[in-house]
């Protein structure tokens, strides 16, 4: 039936073109007839992906004392493509002029910034009042000049918490995630570099969150509505176990000696203080430190970069005569009453003589008051009916020869040499029992940190064997509090811990004496082949039922009794006076 | 070759391969500048669609001029004995995809096949025009009645059931339309064609109670106005009866049916309704459309220079929204070339139904000619804001493989009616 086809194909054609014609007529009315009024909107109506940073955690002390936080700074910045432009009307200019810029200085940092790959150049860091009043006017002749707030970290005790705290640094493009990663780091982002900002990085960081903003056609926040995209979820505390006012102390008992003091809370192993002198200030950090301030800290000779507290290995000393006399009562060797020959000054070994530290020789002595007066000649003589490896097996009970397993980065294992160390080091038999006399009073290749030394203490006070320092008390450390007991017989641990009261009471170290509050220490001054000795004091208070432990090292200091003890003693007193009135800190 | 609007049989064969050619390199621009970024005073933003969809494209219109040209030469016959095994195995397709794909988005819709995806809606578009040319074509000697239409619709219904519990509503309504305009093609008087629409119309009513008025009078006074209408249509009784019945059935299942919908559903036609009920959902994409072909004026902002679509206002708008970028980049201009373009292969595609010999043929050519109009003219309404958002390509110029292949089989197969219009 063609004819009936005709008419429906009229039909279909006619219904096909009044749909199109409703189609082109309704965008003849929206692009010709209503052009301006879309074209307006379109100029109005463009929106900006907007990206908040978290605003990193804060750091705060057992106390709730605040030790890290951020300040909001306002930058003046210009678009990456600024600097190409020249010529005595560019933004550029204007911007130069109006502000009062040193012009080659500026462009010179421009440049090199530029080079870094960033999208926007900071023309003026932490700008001033009046400076970012004068983009807010002229902000019209400014095009894609920005002021923005970012977040600076401030440490409020500077370098008091250096080490333990650390720092943050902006992001290296070698950190910068990718583009479409909305969790990657992006440049101007803060990244942890060192100490706890470091390690809890994660936890601290925090999530950007994402806004969509109508901007207009120079590119300014015009919009009523913002869109948000992903909320942003700040970085989480974290809360040390360190005092903001122990740690105080500690750094004042120091008296800006170089060296190391550390305290821990017993039996937790919770570290209170933990001073590493000198230290850098972790401020200047969060401001682009300046190339000659870096320079001068690299080169610094008191080395504020290293970390004392678990990076630098210092020989223990006499306070390693408790590792030798723990050995020898527990192989049977001796017990608190055996003596050897007395005390000369100096002990024969083959041809060599090693001498006591007390030149006049300290007489006949027994075990027990060797330990207090710290007779070197004993020690020789009992280190002489001990095997090197017995020896490394209870220093290695207290912790020493290995990192502490702290969270801080780089920490050393120290030395704790055995038969096999030594085997390898002189070939086998190549070394002579000459070893044991160097080793049984904490001298020759043994090796060890401040934090090693506390553990050490720690272990010893509270016969603990899986005493650990902990620095943090959120997040929560995973490890359960300590509670396995040393290996040792537990009347040998209850002999030290007695002598090593007497030796505050009567001994080397008198001068850690604390008012009504018994110590308990070992003082002790460690050969240093580069110079003045070391002096070392590590002690525990109460000396019943102990809470805390403190170890000293005063770098080139001489006498532990003399130098380092006074320091322990100090903080000791701190202590306990701010335990018997406790200062109320709001919250 | 004429470069004239045949008027005779025969010629014009070079006129839908050319429009074809033009949607083919209209798409590939209109994709290498959404893949662009911007570069006006404005910071530059990442595109937001990569680089490689251009590319991509570039596969799929090679490949689609390989499967135009074979569609073309396969023999009719041969088609129209394979198309109820194609239709079968659609249907079968459809059913397995509700049960076995991944759901994206809240619906389940394709086949992951590690490189492409495979969307069978798209081929079972083809296989209802297939099928319902088949049927209709092998009735058509007798009197115009309504048990083959009757059969038509359970033919087109089953795969438009199926696909709406994907969901995808948008797809589901071709079906519709494509079964109108080929009952209608096969014949069926307009009184009863009207007669039966009204219950769709009674669907619409019932809605528009449910959702705007809040009351069941609107659809109360449209049953008035029909019992009116059909006392005077000459029907029988029966007829009355059933259709007033269908006419109830579908009122309130549109009731029922509007409760079961999921809520980004409803919220998208209600925003239809009223676009500023919620600005940054379906109706700011309505909205960002509009203002992008808008601004584009009479000219345009011209090519490349588009800064909603770089701005990333313009949502999928190389896939739904391409009509967006192309009104605001080459502006009024532009969007007539493309539609002109299109016009083409709708037009010439009735000529070559009304010049077909055989009726398997025609109603081939009138399903093909119903998908482009459908597409094309719903496409560009959701993009003007229109009609409201519900996720349907541009034939040719939205990138993607599925709609490539349709286009490029349903072109295939009007060309190879058009090109055996002198044989019995």
């Amino acid at each position: 039936m063609p004819h009936t086809r005709a008419v429906q194909a009229r039909i279909l054609r006619a219904a096909i073109l009044l749909v199109f014609g409703v189609i082109v007529g309704n965008l003849l009315v929206m692009q010709v007839v209503k052009h301006e009024q879309y074209e307006s909107q379109s100029l109005e109506n463009r929106q900006l992906r907007t990206r908040i940073q978290a605003p990193r955690g804060r750091i705060l002390d057992r106390d709730g004392r605040l030790l890290a936080d951020n300040v909001y700074i306002a930058d003046i910045t210009v678009p990456n493509r600024c600097l190409g432009r020249a010529g005595p009307d560019s933004t550029l200019e204007k911007l130069l002029t109006w502000l009062r810029l040193p012009r080659y200085e500026t462009l010179d940092r421009l440049a090199g910034e530029q080079s870094a790959g960033r999208p926007r150049l900071t023309l003026v860091a932490n700008a001033a009042m009046p400076q970012i009043a004068v983009i807010e006017e002229r902000g019209r002749e400014l095009p894609g000049v920005k002021v923005e707030t970012r977040s600076r970290r401030r440490y409020l005790d500077g370098p008091l918490f250096g080490h333990v705290i650390g720092y943050v640094g902006e992001t290296l493009p070698g950190e910068i995630g990718a583009e479409d990663d909305p969790d990657g780091y992006k440049p101007g982002d803060w990244i942890g570099r060192d100490g706890i900002e470091a390690v809890l990085e994660e936890h601290l960081r925090g999530q950007a969150g994402y806004t969509l903003q109508e901007v207009n056609a120079a590119g300014r926040v015009v919009g009523r509505r913002e869109v948000e995209l992903r909320p942003v979820r700040p970085g989480r505390d974290v809360v040390l176990t360190l005092s903001q006012a122990l740690q105080d102390s500690l750094g004042a008992a120091m008296g800006g000696n170089p060296g190391c003091a550390v305290a821990l809370a017993l039996p937790s192993g919770e570290v209170l203080a933990a001073v590493s002198a000198p230290c850098y200030d972790p401020n200047l950090f969060t401001a682009r430190i300046s190339t000659k301030d870096w320079q001068a800290l690299q080169t610094d000779p008191g080395h504020p970069f290293l970390n004392r507290l678990t990076q630098a290995t210092y020989p223990p000393g006499s306070p390693y005569k408790i590792v030798t006399s723990l050995t020898a009562l527990q192989n049977g060797v001796a017990d608190a009453g055996t003596a050897f020959a007395p005390c000369g000054g100096a002990y024969q070994f083959g041809n060599r003589s090693f001498r006591c530290w007390k030149r006049e020789g300290h007489g006949a002595v027994d075990h027990t008051s060797a330990l207090i007066h710290s007779c070197d000649v004993f020690y020789y003589q009992l280190g002489l009916r001990l095997n090197i490896d017995q020896l490394a097996v209870t220093a290695r009970l207290l912790g020493l020869g290995a990192p502490t397993g702290s969270p801080l980065r780089g920490e050393a294992a120290g030395n704790v040499p055995d038969k096999a160390w030594y085997d390898k080091k002189f070939g086998p038999h190549g070394w002579s029992r000459g070893v044991m006399l160097n080793n049984a009073i904490g001298q020759g290749e043994l090796l060890v940190t401040p934090l090693q030394m506390a553990v050490l203490t720690g272990r010893v006070a509270t016969g603990l064997a899986d005493l650990k320092p902990v620095f943090v008390r959120d997040p929560a450390p995973a490890a359960a509090p300590p509670s396995r007991p040393l290996p040792i017989d537990a009347a040998h641990l209850e002999w030290v811990r007695r002598t090593m009261r007497q030796v505050v009471d009567m001994g080397t170290g008198t001068r850690a004496r604390v008012h009504a509050i018994e110590v308990a220490g070992k003082t002790g001054t460690a050969e240093n082949p580069h110079g003045e000795d070391h002096a070392w004091f590590v002690c525990f208070a109460p000396a019943i039922l102990p809470e805390v432990a403190v170890v000293v090292i005063l770098e080139n200091g001489g006498h532990g009794g003399a130098v380092a003890a006074p320091v322990a003693g100090r903080w000791l007193n701190a202590y306990f006076a701010q335990k018997e009135a406790p200062e109320v800190v709001a919250p | 070759m004429k470069l004239a609007w045949p008027r005779n049989p025969g010629e014009g064969a070079w006129m839908i391969p050319a429009a074809y050619a033009g949607l083919c390199l209209f798409s590939l621009a209109t994709l290498w500048s959404v893949t662009e970024g911007i570069h006006g005073p404005y910071e530059v933003m990442d595109p937001g669609v990569p680089k490689s969809i251009f590319w991509r494209q570039v596969v799929w219109v090679a490949i689609g001029w390989g499967v135009l040209l074979t569609v073309r030469n396969l023999p009719l016959p041969w088609i129209e004995e394979a198309s109820p095994f194609f239709y079968l195995l659609c249907v079968i397709l459809l059913a397995v995809v509700l049960v076995a794909a991944p759901v994206v988005q809240g619906a389940r819709r394709w086949f992951d096949l590690g490189p492409v995806r495979l969307q069978p809606s798209e081929p079972a578009k083809i296989a209802v025009i297939l099928v319902l040319a088949r049927l209709l074509a092998a009735f058509h000697a007798q009197e115009k009645r309504l048990l083959p239409v009757a059969g038509s619709l359970l033919l087109a219904g089953l795969p438009l059931l199926l696909i709406m519990r994907e969901p995808d509503l948008g797809t589901s309504l071709v079906f519709i339309a494509i079964w109108i305009v080929a009952v209608f093609w096969y014949g069926l008087s307009w009184v009863l064609l009207l007669s039966l629409a009204s219950p769709l119309l009674s669907a619409a009513f019932s809605f528009y109670a449910e959702t705007v008025a809040g009351s069941p009078w609107p659809w109360a006074i449209y049953l008035l106005v029909l019992l009116a209408a059909l006392t005077r249509a000459r029907f029988r009784l029966l007829e009355n009866l059933g259709l007033m019945a269908a006419n109830l059935v579908t009122g309130l299942i549109t009731t029922f049916f509007w409760e079961g919908l999921h809520t980004y559903q409803q919220e998208r036609i209600l925003t239809f309704f009223d676009p500023a009920r919620d600005q940054f959902g379906s109706g700011y994409q309505a909205i960002q459309s509009k203002v992008a072909i808008g601004s584009g004026g009479l000219f345009g902002t011209s090519y490349l220079q588009g800064t909603q679509k770089g701005l990333a206002f313009l949502p999928e708008r190389h896939t739904d929204f391409i009509f967006s970028v192309v009104g605001e980049e080459l502006g009024f201009i532009g969007a007539m070339l493309l539609v002109g373009l299109y016009l083409v292969i709708i037009l010439r595609g009735l000529q070559i139904a009304l010049e077909a010999r055989r009726p398997f043929s025609s109603l081939l050519a009138v399903g093909v000619v119903t998908y482009f109009t459908f597409h094309v003219v719903v496409n560009i309404c959701i993009t003007t804001g229109l009609m409201p958002v519900t996720g349907l390509p541009l034939p040719v110029m939205s990138y993607g493989g599925s709609n490539m292949l349709t286009s490029a089989i349903m072109l295939g197969l009007l060309t190879n009616v058009g090109s055996r219009s002198f044989e019995t």
